[in-house]
């Protein structure tokens, strides 16, 4: 297993350096130059070009790219181009309050869904199953900004249950003002995943060890949750930790909605305001973390079934 | 079935849903009795709190409330006056208007840092003040309010462009335009006379910031401010929150004991008391109106705008005044001019734009309806703009109407075929520049169908900011929707917009250059307001009436609603935030909005 995790490290090489020369590629080709953003509204041609001396916008590409790497392959990701701020710092902080909102709301969800998915496919075509089918697509439907409006309207204002919107950094204080975004990110997360484990455990349930192990006597407690869930787990497990990168990366809607000051609120600044490094470290940091969590899966597969051999 | 009890961990989720859920509720109502705290919303983020980097407005009033100048301006007078801050008096300037001399007030401190000695606040003297002006220049910072000094200052500029190659900036040698004579004698001398000097050191560039602070932090200088402002960052929640506490060591300013006539007498409530006159105050950032909006209905804001979308249901359409039901909760409308204006640049450069002649734009200008434009997108809030020049401001000419600032299909199809270019024959495609975000697009959207029933197609072109910058800036865009605010309360800020040298990258993006216009801005810039300065600024605008190389459209008016227990608050100050004169009545407050 040693081997596999080595190679497949060395093989995020040549996929993050493919990812940072596609994005310098990106930066390069869509016209907009950030010194001209940064020069103000009083810019006069001298001090556009001191300041691109500055961000080194005036070398040659091979030189930007080159400095880029540097910077990567330190993990000294450099300052904002806007805020001037360390960006490591910026992640930081954003990434902490990101995982705040995004990780009790995954558990959460995930919980329900589980649970729920594995009744209701137990309970198939019957009233249960069909309200709750019914109920999800209905969920999904709507749109995320709609939950966010009439939540933070009647839940907050209204009936004056949560504060309407606000952060504090403070580890028991930040819960008073990420419950009702968890709230919605739960509501929002609950109806794709439940009909994604409801395919899963039916496809599982119809299996003939189900059909073997309930011959042998055993309970229906028994059978869901020492074998089909067991059996279950190589999609879910996919399905899981391919989502916690995400949770990292932040919700930019809920957060821009609750001034909750996370990853996604720095995403559409960085976006807003063409700031490159920013948006450099950004993309490499989900690239990484994607392929990291993605061998992680792998892992997990032949840790769950003991079928899945890693070569 | 047998029946199916939830698994510990679920369990275990429920009980931690739950807790969260008492957390949520009891703290609702546990911070709402906090006195002394001013909470105010801010439309966006400041992207520093060092003032050499204040290049926007929300930047600005951030900075305002810790860092603070020579001088500042009258809180309750109009048109807009300045008043002495850290300097004692107002400056005495030579015959010439070429040297200004500021005596420094005694005992203004700079708040307590780790880098003074003791770690306790000094002093401020008259070197700090060159120091932090020469730092505006100083080419390693990039500064985006060098443009106050540039050209201005003698040997400024001269020394600007010897440090660009040396090793490190020398502060201590500077030009000989800033002069520190003793530790409470700073003398500045110009190039050239400068009238506006007083009114750019008043903006968040001319604050002065302790040496020793900027060279132990560095870049880092803007997270950690130090200044000798009513207010002390006390945490920045970027994106989210900046919340400051009272600087105790405060005494140099207090509230204005004049106001002018005609306002209410209980602005002058404070008269006279040291500033500031809350304890703590809040920033709020909001950059989604139905979050703002709820929190000042609940009365966890003490003021904000009317966002677009409740204006209809805020302000009643017929009086132009508060509905009841706001009213009756002692909610408060104020309705102030902003000193800006909202315009459509024409690039002047662009190879038909310059052949088509003065008669095309003014056929397109005649083709809109401004009024029109104002109900739709502005719920009203503006006034049409008949120059670039903004009510308010020193050189205003409120009798100056522009000829084609104004509805006539039949007037612009006459012009647009005498321009050579009769039913929009032989124009070529418009390129029509424009930002992101919905509004833009229904402008343009709108524009689009008024040029299409005079016979002109028009294709939009939605940019990143900084792309339309870029397109801006290499004269390839045609036509572009733009607005400009005052740096400053004076005519000539909005009259450099055309003045031909400021060509683009400068604010002149149109690239407008009209040798008889630009004559008059180099007299008149040198000038105070005067009689003759106003005739000047008349003829002026009536060049741009007839290039019109802009089609001009408003000078946009804010609507804003106070709660109750608000006091003290005039629309339409020009410095910074106006937190500092502010004060929130507690035991009003403490009833909430009824």
């Amino acid at each position: 297993m040693f081997a596999y995790i080595v190679r497949r490290l060395l093989y995020a090489i040549p996929i993050l350096l493919g990812t940072t020369f596609l994005l310098f590629l990106l930066f390069n080709v869509v016209p907009g130059d950030p010194a001209l953003q940064l020069a103000g509204k009083h810019a006069t041609r001298e001090v556009i070009e001191t300041i691109r001396a500055e961000l080194g916008l005036n070398k040659p590409w091979y030189g930007q790219y080159f400095d880029m790497l540097k910077q990567l392959i330190t993990f000294d990701f450099g300052r904002s181009y806007w805020t001037k701020q360390k960006i490591t710092d910026m992640i930081l902080a954003g990434a902490g309050t990101s995982f705040s909102l995004g990780f009790p709301a995954f558990v959460i969800s995930t919980s329900i869904s589980l649970l729920v998915g594995l009744v209701i496919a137990l309970y198939r075509g019957s009233k249960l199953d069909k309200g709750v089918v019914a109920f999800s697509v209905a969920a999904q439907s709507v749109s995320l900004l709609v939950y966010i409006l009439a939540g933070q309207y009647f839940l907050a204002y209204k009936m004056g249950l949560f504060p309407i919107s606000g952060y504090d950094p403070d580890f028991i204080g930040r819960w008073q003002y990420l419950v009702l975004p968890i709230i919605i990110f739960v509501f929002l997360s609950v109806a794709p995943e439940l009909r994604f484990y409801r395919t899963i455990f039916l496809d599982e349930l119809y299996q003939d060890y189900v059909r073997t192990a309930r011959s042998k006597g055993l309970g229906t407690k028994a059978v869901l949750l020492r074998h089909v869930l067991k059996n279950a787990m190589i999609p879910i497990l996919t399905n899981l930790v391919i989502t916690i990168p995400f949770l990292i990366l932040g919700s930019v809607l809920i957060e821009s909605f609750f001034q909750i000051p996370g990853l996604g609120d720095l995403i559409v600044k960085a976006i807003a305001n063409n700031d490159r490094p920013v948006l450099i470290s950004m993309t490499v940091l989900g690239t990484f973390a994607y392929i990291i969590f993605n061998l992680i899966s792998d892992i997990l597969y032949a840790l769950v079934d003991p079928r899945v051999q890693l070569k | 079935m047998s029946s199916i009890s939830f698994p510990k961990t679920t369990r275990y989720l429920m009980g931690l849903a739950l807790f969260l859920g008492l957390v949520s509720m009891s703290a609702c109502t546990g911070k709402a009795g906090a006195k002394g705290v001013l909470k105010m919303p801010a439309a966006a983020d400041a992207k520093s709190l060092d003032p050499a980097m204040a290049d926007d407005l929300y930047t600005n009033e951030a900075i305002s409330l810790i860092y603070e100048g020579l001088v500042e301006y009258e809180y309750l007078k109009r048109p807009h006056q300045l008043r002495p801050l850290i300097a004692e008096a107002m400056p005495t300037v030579s015959k010439d208007g070429l040297v200004y001399t500021f005596k420094i007030k005694k005992g203004v401190k700079f708040t307590d840092s780790a880098h003074f000695a003791g770690g306790k606040g000094r002093e401020v003297v008259a070197k700090d003040f060159v120091f932090s002006f020469l730092r505006i220049a100083d080419p390693t910072i990039n500064s985006g309010g060098f443009w106050i000094f540039d050209g201005k200052i003698k040997g400024l500029n001269d020394w600007r462009e010897k440090n660009k190659t040396a090793a490190s900036v020398d502060y201590d040698n500077g030009p000989e335009g800033f002069k520190a004579l003793d530790d409470s004698t700073l003398q500045i001398t110009l190039a050239n006379p400068y009238p506006q000097l007083l009114f750019v050191l008043a903006m968040s560039y001319g604050a002065v910031v302790p040496r020793e602070v900027v060279e132990k932090e560095g870049k880092d200088f803007g997270n950690k401010p130090v200044g000798t402002g009513p207010y002390i960052l006390e945490r920045w929640m970027r994106g989210s929150k900046i919340t400051y506490v009272k600087n105790p060591g405060y005494a140099h300013s207090s509230f204005p004991t004049e106001a002018e006539e005609g306002d209410d007498k209980a602005l002058l409530a404070d008269s006279g008391k040291t500033l500031p006159l809350m304890e703590r105050v809040e920033l709020s950032i909001f950059t989604e109106s139905q979050p703002l909006w709820l929190n000042f209905l609940s009365g966890q804001l003490d003021r904000a705008g009317i966002p677009k979308d409740n204006f209809a249901s805020v302000i009643d359409s017929g009086s132009n005044n508060l509905k009841k039901e706001f009213a009756d909760k002692g909610m408060i409308l104020t309705i102030a001019p902003s000193p800006d204006v909202t315009y459509t640049a024409f690039n002047m450069l662009d190879p038909f734009i310059k052949k088509a002649g003065p008669k095309f734009r003014q056929a397109i200008a005649l083709s809109g309806d401004t009024k029109d434009t104002l109900k739709v997108f502005y719920n009203n809030r503006g006034i049409p703009a008949h120059s670039p020049v903004p009510p308010g401001l020193a050189g205003y000419d409120e009798n100056f109407i522009n000829p084609y600032q104004r509805y006539d299909f039949e007037m612009a199809k006459k012009l647009l075929a005498e321009s050579g270019h009769p039913g929009g024959k032989g124009v070529p495609v418009l390129q029509y520049e424009i930002g992101q975000g919905a509004e833009s697009r229904q402008m343009a959207e709108d524009f689009q169908r008024r040029m299409d029933k005079l016979g002109i197609k028009v294709q939009i072109n939605v940019n990143q900011f900084s792309e339309l910058l870029s397109k801006i800036d290499q004269k390839k865009a045609m036509m572009w929707g733009v607005a400009w605010g005052a740096d400053y309360p004076d005519a000539e800020n909005f009259l450099q917009l055309l003045y031909g040298p400021n060509a683009a990258p400068g604010p002149n993006g149109a690239n407008y250059n009209n040798p008889e216009y630009n004559k008059l801005f180099e007299q008149m810039r040198y000038m105070a307001d005067s009689p003759e300065r106003r005739q000047i600024i008349h003829r002026m605008m009536e060049i741009f009436a007839t290039d019109m190389p802009w089609l001009p459209g408003i000078h946009r008016v804010t609507y804003g609603l106070s709660q109750k227990w608000l006091k003290n608050y005039k629309p339409g100050y020009m410095g910074g935030h106006i937190a500092k004169f502010l004060r929130v009545d507690d035991e009003l407050k403490a009833q909430g909005v009824k």
